[in-house]
């Protein structure tokens, strides 16, 4: 492990001499060493895809704040994890500017507001159609009433990956049932 | 997968020999030499106090004096520190400014209650605010300027360090400057406004150190 860790400082610190396959290595490393970290996350294998772009390209413009004489992969990790901040942060605000307000909603409401349209087997069908991990999550968030946090420790997962994965779950359902 | 290894490709093509950071502590002691330098120089062009050596007596100013000037070593420690996306994996040292901030506050309580009977307020206020804000707005563009060269992953918190780094050298000089034994005065006029513009800082780092 240890090795290895060595062998990073040293692509580094290479890199910085301006060795490009050297780099290279270093970048083909680290793109291998985040991906976990990306994808317990979040949940599409193209946003962690994105996401990784985007941290490789921040470690390249950030590459002089490391001088090859401390551990690499903190540093690596620190900018990692300040580029997923930035994403969780954009991605949530994102949801609340397409968020549907109450006063609009009630609105377009038709007056008879017991009538939906649709009935609890069309919604029960169209979630048992949905990937299985969303299927767990919304069958014990709302038939069997934990919080998100109680299913991210039931389910191994993390808290906001959890609301992340509910949230599209809502999204694909919303689709599928205005149609 | 195919895009990473493109991009992998295309920075590694573009990659060429990089001038690595100076070390921390290299710009810790650039930024307080040329602080202490700005400082003396403002001290002979405006003068020191005509009491100083004799309020240096007084204890609770020696160690007003002595937090403020602990306050900002260690702001510029943590500001620097905070420049760098890993901390440059010194963290106990980039958040001992607060520890630092929380003992200045502890002097100035106790200042504040060991003035008794109250010394009288200067005719003054504001003017020591808006005294303060021009002489810290040079070493403020500076750090922030420095710090932008960098790669900071706590923009917020570097901002509002960084400010609160540079006003403590405006106050710093208006309390060896300006005559006033009042604390009161000092505390409502001098380092509640640097503190609160401390917080500014953290909208500031948003704004200018966001990369």
């Amino acid at each position: 492990m240890t090795d290895r860790n060595d062998k990073l400082e040293q692509l580094m610190k290479q890199s910085l001499n301006g060795d490009q396959r050297a780099y290279a290595v270093l970048l083909q490393e680290t793109s291998r060493l985040l991906r976990p970290l990306l994808s317990r996350r979040l949940n599409f294998s193209n946003e962690v895809d994105d996401l990784l772009q985007d941290i490789l390209l921040s470690i390249h413009k950030a590459r002089h704040t490391y001088d090859g004489n401390r551990p690499y992969k903190p540093w690596a990790y620190a900018i990692a994890r300040f580029r997923l901040q930035d994403y969780l942060r954009a991605h949530y605000s994102d949801q609340l500017r397409h968020a549907i307000d109450f006063d609009e909603l009630e609105e377009s409401l038709p007056e008879n507001v017991t009538e939906t349209g649709f009935s609890y087997e069309s919604i029960s069908a169209e979630v048992n159609k949905l990937p299985e991990q969303q299927v767990n999550i919304l069958q014990l968030m709302h038939q069997q009433g934990y919080t998100a946090r109680e299913v991210a420790e039931k389910m191994g997962m993390n808290e906001s990956a959890v609301k992340v994965a509910a949230h599209r779950a809502y999204k694909i359902l919303r689709r599928k049932l205005e149609r | 997968m195919a895009n990473i290894d493109e991009l992998v490709a295309k920075l590694a093509q573009e990659a060429s020999a990089v001038q690595a950071a100076p070390h921390p502590f290299m710009l810790i002691i650039q930024w307080l030499g040329a602080a202490a330098i700005y400082l003396t120089v403002s001290l002979a062009v405006f003068g020191l106090r005509p009491d100083l050596a004799e309020r240096f007596h007084h204890p609770w100013f020696a160690a007003e004096i002595a937090t403020l000037l602990g306050l900002f070593i260690a702001t510029s420690v943590s500001a620097v520190l905070l420049a760098f996306p890993d901390l440059h994996q010194k963290r106990a040292l980039a958040l001992a400014s607060a520890w630092m901030l929380v003992l200045f506050l502890l002097i100035l309580f106790f200042a504040r209650r060991s003035d008794t009977p109250p010394a009288p307020l200067p005719v003054h206020d504001i003017e020591c605010t808006l005294s303060i804000t021009m002489m810290a707005l040079l070493p403020a563009m500076w750090i922030f300027y420095s710090m932008r060269k960098y790669a900071s992953t706590h923009y917020r918190l570097a901002g509002g360090v960084a400010l609160l780094s540079a006003f403590s050298v405006g106050a710093l000089w208006l309390r060896l400057h300006e005559q006033t034994d009042s604390i009161a005065h000092v505390v409502e006029w001098h380092y509640l406004p640097m503190i609160a513009i401390g917080l500014i800082g953290l909208w500031l780092g948003k704004v200018v150190l966001k990369w």
